[in-house]
């Protein structure tokens, strides 16, 4: 019964060891998973962002923008322009949409908003004169 | 003839083989001196007899009849072998269990370290769920978040509205102070997206160079444009709160305004596409937007 059991326990501590052994390594790949280099999504929507506006491509940022306001409702370090200039273009959609309405009252709101904005934009400014551009040549 | 003997207490006559006197019991010396070397005679016989005896038979049956010294004897012997024979059991179990304890031991230590390191593992892949904090945050703040989203209805601003909600998770987990917008959020919902494909049409890059994804568009929104007017005609019925029924309806003009604006249509033109399929939809909007 004795030699039954050592047997049976000898097995166990060879299996045993062979999962702790891989058990260390995962341990090792997981600490180097946690302390991987993460690349900013910021910095890289930067470039992308760069290539939209070098392309007028405001629908695309307007997508960008509907995309990235799911998660973050006010813009989080590094989306600061874009959020601005989607802001602009939205505001300037909507003004062109409340004079259809006949809603004085709410496109004035938000031309207060593409004012202010516009004023925010800073390098780039150019991009509201693009967007009353575009939305003018509907 | 019977020799006699006369009693020196109390003179009475008596026969020589009494060992007292049959009438005041003095001993008679010669006669008991006698008597007793009789019975050592007895004694030494039957000690003879029975070592005699206890060299033939077994042990255990001699052993009632033998005399003390000889019984503690032979248990000394008996519990000399017991003693003996325990302590080889107790030998031969001690080398058989040798190292059980060790093994035991490390089986355990090794089966902790295995459960340590896949919890530890386990942490390290974990990515954050920023979800699950989003929805903590919203059920703490659950009713500051609908005041904030009732400004954003009052203000008339429904694609604000919309994003506050799917940016604070509280378009697929209203708590219990959100029940009041489930209607007017439906509709939002599908004014959202319909507001922002054309925001993307409209918007579209006029670089021939880029990307072209104008018929994707025009597609989702002919899909949306067919669902914000089913979710419409259901929830404007279902409405019983005047405010949000107001902001509902405020949706429908707007949308049929920025329609009318985007794809330089009457509001004739918008019933007709309205009515029409989303297929026809599609088409009728490529045609005003690319100029067909």
């Amino acid at each position: 019964m004795n030699k039954k059991l050592k047997v049976i326990l000898n097995i166990l501590i060879v299996v045993a060891s062979i999962v702790f052994f891989f058990c260390i390594i995962n341990l090792i790949l997981s600490i180097r998973y946690a302390n991987r280099d993460v690349e900013d999504p910021a910095e890289t929507y930067a470039g992308v962002f760069e290539y939209e506006l070098e392309h007028r491509a405001y629908g695309e940022i307007m997508g960008d923008y509907y995309v990235r306001r799911l998660d973050a409702f006010t813009p989080e370090a590094g989306y600061e322009d874009l959020y601005r200039v989607a802001e602009y273009a939205h505001s300037a959609f909507m003004i062109m949409v409340c004079e259809e309405k006949n809603d004085p009252e709410k496109a004035s709101l938000y031309g207060k908003k593409a004012e202010s904005l516009r004023s925010e934009l800073g390098a780039y400014a150019y991009t509201a004169d693009e967007v009353d551009e575009m939305i003018g040549k509907r | 003839m019977k020799s006699t003997i006369i009693c020196k207490t109390c003179g009475a006559e008596y026969d020589v083989s009494r060992v007292r006197c049959p009438y005041c019991g003095t001993a008679y010396a010669p006669a008991e001196e006698e008597e007793y070397m009789d019975r050592l005679e007895e004694i030494r016989e039957d000690l003879h007899r029975q070592v005699e005896k206890d060299n033939t038979q077994p042990e255990r049956k001699r052993s009632s009849a033998i005399p003390s010294e000889v019984h503690h004897a032979q248990n000394m012997r008996r519990f000399g072998r017991k003693y003996a024979a325990t302590e080889k059991e107790v030998n031969r179990f001690a080398r058989s269990v040798e190292g059980l304890g060790w093994k035991a031991a490390i089986l355990i230590v090794l089966l902790l370290g295995i459960i340590i390191t896949t919890v530890v593992s386990s942490m390290n892949y974990a990515d954050p769920d920023e979800d699950e904090a989003a929805r903590r945050d919203a059920e703490n703040h659950a009713a500051a978040y609908a005041e904030d989203a009732d400004g954003f209805l009052e203000r008339g601003e429904y694609t604000e509205y919309v994003s506050f909600l799917y940016a604070h998770e509280l378009m697929n987990f209203p708590p219990e102070e959100f029940q009041r917008f489930q209607r007017v959020q439906n509709v939002a919902r599908e004014y959202y997206e319909c507001i922002k494909l054309m925001e993307e049409m409209i918007l579209r890059s006029d670089d021939p160079e880029y990307f072209d994804g104008l018929d994707t568009d025009i597609r989702n929104f002919c899909m949306y444009l067919t669902g914000f007017c089913e979710t419409l005609e259901a929830q404007k019925s279902a409405e019983k709160d005047e405010k949000y029924l107001a902001n509902i309806l405020d949706m429908d003009t707007e949308l049929h305004a920025a329609m009318r604006a985007c794809f330089s249509m009457d509001e004739e033109g918008v019933r007709e596409l309205l009515d029409m399929s989303q297929t026809q939809k599609a088409v009728r909007i490529r045609e005003v937007l690319r100029h067909e």
